[in-house]
């Protein structure tokens, strides 16, 4: 299967929407990454042309954030909290259990563009721990029977959204 | 400025306010080591290196970015400075791979050099080297990023120098390294190959590809040979060879740190082996080598024969725009004394002589020394800048990247140019008018300042007359019929306009002008809407023409020109002439003599017998080799003093072999009106002499014992008699001017050096072909250089297969089925040459771009030969066109 196709009208509209303003080069890729889920290679001379900044300085800055991608990612994108307090309480089992589950390892994303695995540094809701993001929503206390229903309801839900 | 006095290693120093420690350190001979830091690059303070110590709060700060303070005390080399210091180039040297004993930076490494001084053998550390794939499938540029150290300097020299953006640093961590975009390699990304970044790498990680290997004997200083901007090289010799060239990073020099593809890498056509190396004389029918008395010999006795007897003017001589001024001025003191002909010219004729001339003699009526516009970085504060009909990046890349920087710093730019070029690009205003209308185009502007009432009205009562006249004709001037024949709309014309109005214009003014139909013209209504806005005489405002030649300028100013003796003045002047001939010992023939093309008509007329050339090809550079060729098989003897073999040589009867730049000592002019003074820093190949010394021999064979002398004399000779040439003048600005403005009230005398308006001319308004459908537009590549005779022999030029394909326009290239690749004949109704074809987006429907000096110059072979300038002259830069395919 082949990630959906950019809406290249769609991407021009959110980059004239910035043109000429100051500083939108980080909010800019974001609304991309926002739309497409990651900043498509396709876009990078059109937000340079927009921004008067050279190509290459706009590359710069998408490589240089871990929070932006250049390729694309799942429908949903699992971030499992690698923290401290969620390695105390066996967030390193969990994470386990979902590379099983979904047959991934991190970074990887699967074949039909469904789910995309990713570790964070720390989620910051260490008193739910251990815990995992999908997209924006948080999944805290995870056990394996819980982790099984969440990724159950995101498979359910497809096509959805 | 304020003075700030402060402590270094417990001397006092003082430096102005704002500037760094390190800049106050160096200004008192202070060594500090960097890595990241150039001083023509902004400091980031990347590398650490440059850490002194504070010494009254103990802090350890990095001297590059700390700006010194009053009262400061600092150390540059205490213990704990020597601690860190030591501890950072270990963690570098952890990084680094162990190639050094291959590596071809060699001891020129800073790193190298600093682990050297500070005794790091052995890191102790584990090493973890970040390899990567070598780059080199280029000719010019091999990457080794295994071996950057992350200073951001070739990054640095890309984005503030050259002003192109190919690189940036990517990724983040140990990943980060420069890179292009996508990661490409650099022939796929918009890397132009200046090689600024090579030279300014402090480690092995970007280095020359090169069939040298290693360091260099020795550096030593030159300047570029090619265009007329004349940066500052320096040469790297090996057994007598130019191995490698680089910018010589002088403060404050044209160039600094920066240089072009052909400055960096076309030098190689100094050791090719199409170098000529022996005299050689025609004998039944070709060519073979004799000894320099045979030779000179020859030369001599033919010209005197043929002078005797088909009288002076049967001799022509052609100088060059390449050779030096004491050159120059030797072999038309040879033409005029010797031959007692005025039928001298240069390739200047090609690459714009006439213009120079045409704003010289309108501006400077009274022979006083003056340049048009001053220096380059003039253009870095102008207040607009206007070009017209040149494409800078290309034809002169290091003038082009003043622009870009005062672009980017937000100076207005309008761009008059059929063609997207890169400047166009970047202007705040682009005016795509049709190719060859820039006359009416300039008189429309001047018309419509002028009726917005904001021209610079004390600049003209003051400096100019006939503003009355001229401004009658402005306003009934018919704004609609310039729309028509120009293609530009009123309104957009009133927006470039709206940019004019009350600035102070600096103008860049190429070969769509000047080699254009139309030229006088259009240098007239150019002139007209300088002195309006009172554009002249100002720092930041005035001409340039882009020299193509590195002297083109001292060519004629040595008066290496059919109708003006040395120091620009006319040979019409008896006074002038007078203290020539004074100074000379002999008379100077009073009429006008033979420009190039000239020459090329009264061989056809068979008029002329002999042709001296020197250093020049005119058989590749002008335009109808055909007829060229018809009308020099037609010469009976045709001398050619050159430095490579090429295709006028070929027609020789004797052949002289002369020096190349760096082989010998002179002087040349740049474009801005800088003298240059080059000494030989490697002696020429074989037998060929320097072109000041074969001048000499011709010279003293034919009788006139006073031409052989050294050049010192005529360096001598020159600073005394022209005014510009003195010892230590600078002869930037239009002097007079300047000096009329910094000494209110207006002098007396200031009234005969009025410059006069002249008229408002306007173009005929032309119906389109039928038959020829396009317009051809030639124009040239930065990869070579005029018609491309030296830096076609370039091996690295060659190898790397710059496109000669010729470009055309999306719609073009639907509407006629013709897509990339494909092969096309473009046919003239003056001949036809056939090329690859490119589909491009900067350019518009109905225009091909032809790349000149590809594939022996072909694209002159479109162009009909006329006098440029002449009022019924089609010019050389455009033509009309069909396209077949093939």
């Amino acid at each position: 299967m082949k990630p959906a196709e950019i809406d290249k009208e769609k991407l021009l509209s959110i980059i004239e929407a910035y043109r000429n303003k100051k500083w939108g080069l980080i909010p800019l890729l974001q609304a991309i990454q926002e739309e497409f889920g990651y900043v498509p290679p396709v876009a990078v001379e059109s937000v340079a042309d927009a921004m008067k900044m050279y190509p290459s300085h706009v590359q710069g800055v998408i490589t240089f954030y871990a929070g932006f991608s250049t390729e694309p990612k799942g429908r949903c994108v699992l971030k499992v909290c690698r923290g401290t307090a969620c390695h105390v309480k066996g967030g390193k089992s969990i994470l386990r259990m979902i590379q099983k589950d979904l047959g991934l390892k991190e970074g990887e994303t699967s074949i039909d563009y469904q789910f995309t695995l990713e570790t964070a540094a720390c989620l910051g809701a260490c008193f739910v721990a251990p815990a995992m993001m999908v997209n924006r929503d948080y999944f805290g206390k995870l056990s394996p029977p819980k982790v099984t229903s969440v990724l159950e309801q995101y498979r359910k839900d497809k096509g959805d959204n | 400025m304020k003075t700030i006095t402060l402590t270094i290693n417990g001397e006092h120093v003082s430096c102005t306010e704002g500037s760094s420690l390190l800049e106050a350190a160096q200004g008192h001979g202070i060594k500090i080591p960097t890595l990241c830091h150039h001083h023509s690059l902004k400091p980031v303070g990347a590398c650490r290196m440059c850490l002194v110590e504070d010494e009254k709060t103990g802090r350890i700060i990095a001297s590059c970015v700390t700006p010194a303070a009053q009262k400061m005390s600092v150390l540059t080399e205490s213990p704990r400075v020597l601690k860190h210091r030591r501890n950072i180039v270990r963690l570098m040297m952890a990084e680094h791979p162990e190639s050094c004993i291959i590596c071809s930076k060699g001891n020129r490494c800073s790193l190298r050099q600093y682990a050297a001084e500070l005794g790091i053998g052995e890191t102790g550390l584990y090493p973890i080297p970040n390899y990567r794939n070598i780059e080199q499938a280029n000719p010019f540029i091999q990457r080794d990023l295994t071996k950057c150290i992350l200073c951001g300097k070739c990054i640095r020299a890309d984005h503030e120098l050259v002003v192109t953006g190919a690189i940036d640093y990517n990724m983040r961590g140990f990943d980060s390294r420069p890179s292009t975009l996508f990661d490409r390699p650099l022939e796929k990304s918009t890397c132009t190959f200046c090689g600024t970044c090579l030279s300014i790498c402090p480690t092995g990680a970007l280095s020359p590809v090169s069939i040298f290997v290693g360091t260099p004997e020795k550096e030593k200083l030159s300047f570029c040979g090619f265009c007329g901007v004349g940066c500052r090289l320096s040469l790297g010799i090996s057994d007598n060879q130019v191995v490698e060239v680089n910018p010589a990073h002088i403060k404050k020099s044209v160039n600094d740190a920066a240089l072009c593809v052909r400055g960096h890498f076309g030098h190689d056509f100094l050791n090719v082996k199409q170098r000529m190396t022996k005299p050689m004389i025609k004998k039944d029918g070709s060519l073979s080598s004799v000894s320099w008395a045979e030779a000179i010999e020859l030369v001599a006795d033919r010209l005197t024969q043929i002078k005797d007897k088909h009288g002076p003017d049967s001799i022509a001589f052609l100088g060059s725009s390449k050779c030096a001024n004491e050159e120059n001025y030797l072999f038309q003191k040879l033409a005029r004394i010797g031959f007692k002909t005025n039928n001298i010219d240069n390739g200047g004729y090609i690459s714009g002589r006439l213009m120079l001339d045409l704003i010289d003699t309108r501006t400077d009526p009274g022979r006083r020394f003056n340049f048009f516009a001053g220096t380059l970085s003039g253009l870095e504060m102008a207040e607009v800048i206007f070009i017209a009909g040149a494409d800078p990046s290309h034809s002169i890349p290091v003038a082009g990247y003043y622009l870009k920087r005062s672009v980017k710093n937000g100076t207005p730019v309008i761009v008059a140019d059929p063609r997207k070029t890169e400047m166009a690009g970047l202007a705040s205003v682009w005016l795509r008018l049709k190719p060859g209308s820039d006359l009416e185009l300039i008189n429309a502007l001047s018309a419509l300042i002028y009726r917005k009432n904001v021209y610079a009205d004390s600049f003209i009562k003051r400096f100019t007359r006939g503003f009355e006249k001229y401004s009658e004709s402005l306003s009934s001037y018919d704004l609609d019929r310039a729309a028509r024949i120009t293609g530009i709309s009123i309104q957009e014309m009133e927006r470039a306009a709206d940019l004019l109005v009350g600035k102070k214009i600096a103008f860049m003014v190429g070969d769509g002008i000047i080699k254009n139909r139309y030229g006088m013209e259009t240098g007239e209504a150019f002139l007209n809407l300088a002195l309006m806005t009172g554009s002249i005489g100002y720092g930041g405002a005035g001409f340039h023409f882009p020299a193509k030649e590195n002297n083109q300028v001292g060519a004629w100013d040595m008066g290496t020109v059919p109708d003006k003796l040395p120091g620009r003045q006319p040979l019409n002047d008896s006074l002038s002439r007078t203290s020539w001939e004074k100074l000379w010992g002999g008379e100077i023939p009073h009429e006008v003599g033979l420009d190039l093309c000239g020459m090329i008509e009264a061989a056809e007329q068979a008029k002329l017998k002999a042709l001296y050339i020197m250093g020049e090809n005119p058989l590749r550079s002008l335009p109808d080799r055909q007829r060229v060729l018809n009308a020099l098989e037609k010469i009976d003897f045709i001398v050619v003093q050159d430095i490579l073999n090429n295709e006028t040589s070929k027609l020789a009867d004797a052949v002289l072999p002369g020096a190349a730049f760096c082989e010998k000592k002179g002087t040349f002019t740049n474009m801005e009106g800088r003298l240059r003074s080059v000494s030989a820093v490697v002696e020429p190949p074989g037998d060929a002499k320097s072109d000041f010394e074969i001048i000499g021999l011709v010279a003293e064979k034919c009788g006139h014992t006073s031409l052989k002398c050294s050049v010192e004399s005529i360096r001598e000779e020159l600073s005394k008699r022209i005014p510009m040439y003195e010892k230590g003048r600078s002869n930037f600005h239009p002097v007079w001017i300047k000096e009329a403005i910094d000494s209110d009230p207006a002098e007396e005398d200031d009234r005969e050096r009025l410059i006069s308006f002249s008229q408002v001319v306007t173009a005929d308004e032309e119906e389109a072909d039928k038959e020829y459908l396009f317009t051809a537009i030639i124009g040239s590549k930065r990869c070579h250089l005029g018609s491309g005779t030296r830096t076609g022999y370039s091996p690295r030029i060659k190898a790397f297969n710059f496109s000669d394909a010729i470009e055309i326009s999306e719609q073009d290239s639907k509407d006629f089925g013709i897509s990339d690749g494909n092969k096309v004949r473009l046919v003239s109704r003056n001949g036809a040459i056939e090329r690859e074809v490119c589909v491009k987006k900067n350019i518009g429907r109905g225009m091909v771009f032809v790349p000149a000096a590809f594939n022996g110059n072909d694209a002159g072979l479109l162009i009909r030969l006329t006098k440029l300038f002449d009022s019924t002259s089609e010019g050389w830069n455009c033509c009309p066109v069909k396209l077949e395919k093939i």
